[in-house]
């Protein structure tokens, strides 16, 4: 009997030496796992999360172009011929909110006959807008095209274009109709241009990771950039991107003085984006992160400023026009400027004092001046790193 | 000619060519008087003017005077003076020596040539060498300037660097950058898109150099002013102290109204205690725009009053002077006075200075008091009676100050007095007899 306890003795032993090789194995594959977290969190922690923050149509996806233009590979061909179906599309929008405006404008003003489509156009207008409302566009045809323009040039439709602050016409409404013909191309192939002033409606997060390449081609600063949807559904996915942010790439509109919201027509969008300013500025999570405050759309303010005064928004309805032309739209700017700055500073508390916060003039359509405008950011932010690290 | 100098002997030309007498630098120049024409004409007179922050050998010092000779006599005891000195020292009676006291036995002075002409070609080759270093400044300043104007990059900021050092150490560089146009120039460095290498450097610049109005108006514009407040908030503390000086400069020739971020800026350096430059150098900006009418506003919006009270005990007397100004100017706009009399350190801090430094600080304190009891009576004047005030405002009216001093500190008695209970007041006072 002894004999068998001690053979089974030996066969426990076996098995458990056996086990043990095994969590042997286990433990090695687990170290290995821990070791390329370690490593990975280690690469993250330099890598600068930069957020692009705003309003819808602020400008943000705009930027988000821009830098993947400057700063990585740009857009392949591919990528390039994608941007085909969504600049159409814009087409085929356009012209149908100016149509169906047109419409509703003639009504609201029975008097008048501004908006009334001239006889030989109603029939090109009632197609192009049943096009428009559908879920799949066609592609653009030379007759197409010929429709469009001749609805485009209606002095109705322009009246009504005249107006289009009290709709929902897209910036690229101009762009777009002025370089019909090359769209409708049968070889067209998008443009830089023409992608930068595609508009489509961003929802989720998008990012990408990059370096800014200085002038002795060394940097070591590597950031990831977050775009994201700025219509008010989306806001609520923000959230989840506040943590261990560098920097928040504040876009706000300043064009929109007299617009309204796709989403609410009866708020003004500039109130929009001063409450969602203030809003990003109070969470906690972003104590320590610098801000910059992008003042976007400057060239269509610089031509609106002239035609549309400043106090037609509540916000800015204490201004006082000094002068007329450039220093006059100078003079705007640094009013709208000013009014940041003071709503910045009303919503700053002690533990803000050392935040970064600078304003910059955009126009985030121009490519030189973007890519001057992300050099200063990044100087500013490497600055920083130095200070923070003692090092200044 | 051998010449005994402390037990050496030395000839002329070694002690001046390798700098026996001192100053090293002689520029290797072997002054001959009769030879280099332009010398003889040099005025030793001027020279020596010109080269007065030099250190001149102790043999040519004449012992009366402590100034260099410019015509060396020798009495018979062998010591040698200037001749105007010793001629007063033997026409006030004395016959003697002034430095060994020996009777003089002969009372004639012997011109000593040889110490004259010494004396002589030293300073030439000294001042030769200063209008050759100064020819030099200027040359490169030119030369700077002329290489900015064609580089960019990284270059541009070590150009701006070395033209920085030069302005700030000699004054003919800054002469020759200004007659050049290099104002106009380095000022139009300064735009929106400007790096901050390149913004502290040409704003270093323009602080040493003369602005006239154009200049000035020109830098006022919108986009640079911003720049400058950007390069304030972000650079070191001698690139912080320089933009406040520039904007000083602006600011004092105009009626601009501050950004909030500039006066941020500000509060931040006043705020330093590391640093005393820095906080003068703040406060004097902001005793400047504390003319401006929004300014008031502007400071209390961003919390700067109690930040400025809170420093008032960290200040040397300059500085406190000035921050005591400011607060006195906010003190007479309403919200001002609102918002200094909820500081709660305020009243103890203003009475701890009354009498301290000066009699402007104890008149802008006396002010301020004034002002922010006028708004709460009764407990203003009950916290200020707490902290000492009434036998302060007593010492005030008994010393012998201005009587401007007096009548603030006699309106302040009133108030308190007015709204404080006798015996409390009285008590506080301790100079009953005084009073009564």
């Amino acid at each position: 009997m002894l004999d068998t306890v001690v053979q089974n003795m030996g066969l426990l032993c076996c098995r458990q030496k056996r086990g043990n090789q095994a969590t042997t194995e286990e433990n090695d594959k687990a170290a290995e796992i821990e070791r390329r977290i370690e490593q990975e969190t280690k690469a993250e922690k330099h890598i600068q999360k930069l957020l692009l923050l705003g309003a819808g149509e602020s400008g943000k996806s705009t930027i988000f172009k821009q830098i993947k233009l400057l700063f990585q590979t740009g857009f392949d061909e591919r990528e390039l011929q994608s941007y085909t179906s969504v600049i159409h599309a814009n087409v085929y929008q356009t012209i149908k909110i100016l149509h169906d405006g047109a419409k509703e404008l003639a009504l609201s003003e029975a008097g008048s006959s501004k908006y009334e489509l001239s006889v030989d156009n109603k029939e090109i207008g009632d197609k192009l807008s049943e096009i428009g409302g559908r879920l799949d566009y066609p592609r653009l045809t030379e007759e197409l095209v010929q429709d469009i323009l001749k609805l485009w040039r209606d002095p109705a439709i322009q009246e009504t274009y005249a107006r289009g602050n009290e709709l929902q016409v897209p910036d690229c409404a101009d762009y777009f109709m002025e370089n019909l013909q090359r769209l409708s191309e049968e070889n067209y192939i998008p443009t830089k241009e023409d992608v930068l002033h595609a508009r489509v409606r961003t929802t989720g997060v998008v990012e990408i990771q990059f370096s800014p390449v200085g002038e002795n081609k060394k940097s070591g600063e590597v950031y990831r950039l977050y775009d994201v949807g700025g219509q008010r559904n989306e806001r609520r996915k923000w959230i989840h991107l506040f943590d261990g942010v560098t920097a928040v790439i504040f876009c706000a509109a300043i064009s929109e003085y007299d617009q309204t919201l796709f989403e609410d027509e009866n708020k003004n969008r500039i109130m929009e984006t001063k409450e969602l300013f203030e809003w990003v500025l109070k969470q906690k999570c972003f104590e320590k992160t610098s801000f910059m405050l992008f003042l976007n759309k400057f060239d269509i303010f610089e031509k609106k400023v002239a035609k549309v005064p400043l106090n037609v928004c509540e916000w800015f309805k204490d201004y006082q026009p000094v002068s007329t032309g450039k220093q006059e739209v100078e003079h705007a700017y640094e009013f709208v400027k000013k009014k940041f700055e003071e709503l910045y500073y009303q919503n700053v508390t002690c533990d803000h004092q050392d935040r970064v916060f600078k304003i910059y003039r955009t126009t985030a359509l121009d490519q030189k001046l973007v890519k001057k405008t992300f050099k200063l950011v990044d100087e500013t932010l490497r600055r920083r790193n130095l200070f923070e690290a003692g090092l200044l | 000619m051998p010449m005994y100098t402390g037990g050496q002997v030395l000839d002329l030309e070694t002690a001046v060519k390798d700098g026996i007498l001192g100053g090293g630098g002689g520029g290797g120049v072997i002054c001959d008087d009769v030879t280099t024409p332009n010398l003889g004409k040099l005025d030793l007179k001027k020279m020596i003017e010109q080269l007065d922050s030099i250190e001149v050998p102790s043999v040519f010092i004449c012992p009366i005077s402590l100034e260099p000779m410019q015509d060396p006599v020798t009495l018979c005891t062998g010591q040698t003076y200037e001749r105007s000195n010793i001629l007063k020292w033997l026409s006030l009676g004395h016959f003697t020596c002034p430095t060994t006291m020996q009777e003089l036995w002969d009372d004639s002075l012997t011109p000593n040539s040889t110490l004259n002409h010494l004396i002589h070609t030293w300073f030439s080759q000294k001042y030769l060498a200063m209008k050759k270093r100064s020819q030099d400044v200027q040359g490169r300043s030119l030369e700077l300037l002329e290489v900015l104007k064609t580089v960019k990059g990284q270059t541009r900021v070590n150009t701006l660097k070395e033209l920085r050092k030069m302005v700030t150490t000699h004054e003919s560089a800054r002469k020759t950058v200004a007659e050049n146009g290099g104002v106009s120039f380095v000022s139009s460095l300064l735009g929106p898109f400007t790096s901050h290498s390149v913004g502290s450097e040409a704003i270093a610049i323009l602080v040493n150099l003369q602005l006239n109005s154009d200049s000035i108006t020109n830098l006022l514009q919108p986009t640079k002013i911003s720049l400058m407040v950007d390069v304030l908030n972000e650079g070191s503390l001698e690139t912080k102290i320089d933009c406040v000086k520039l904007m000083g400069i602006l600011f004092a020739a105009s009626d601009i109204v501050p950004s909030l971020s500039l006066l941020v800026g500000v509060l931040r350096l006043v705020k330093d205690k590391r640093h005393p430059h820095g906080i003068l150098a703040g406060l004097r900006l902001l005793k400047i725009i504390s003319t401006q009418e929004s300014l008031g506003n502007s400071i209390i919006s961003i919390g700067g009053v109690p930040q400025l009270v809170e420093m008032l005990p960290h200040f040397n007397s300059e500085s406190l002077e000035l921050c005591l100004y400011v607060l006195k100017v906010l003190s007479s706009i309403p919200h001002g006075a609102l918002a200094l009399k909820n500081c709660s350190n305020l009243i103890p801090n203003l009475v701890k200075l009354l009498m301290k430094t000066s009699e402007n600080c104890t008149k802008f304190a006396l002010s301020i008091l004034l002002e922010v009891c006028k708004l709460s009576p009764e407990e203003s004047a009950a916290t200020a009676v707490n902290a000492g005030l009434a036998a302060k405002l007593l010492l005030v009216i008994q010393s012998g100050c201005n009587p401007e001093l007096k009548q603030l500190s006699s309106e302040l008695l009133k108030l308190c007095s007015q709204n404080c209970r006798a015996s409390i007041f009285i008590s506080k006072c301790k100079l009953t007899r005084t009073l009564q």
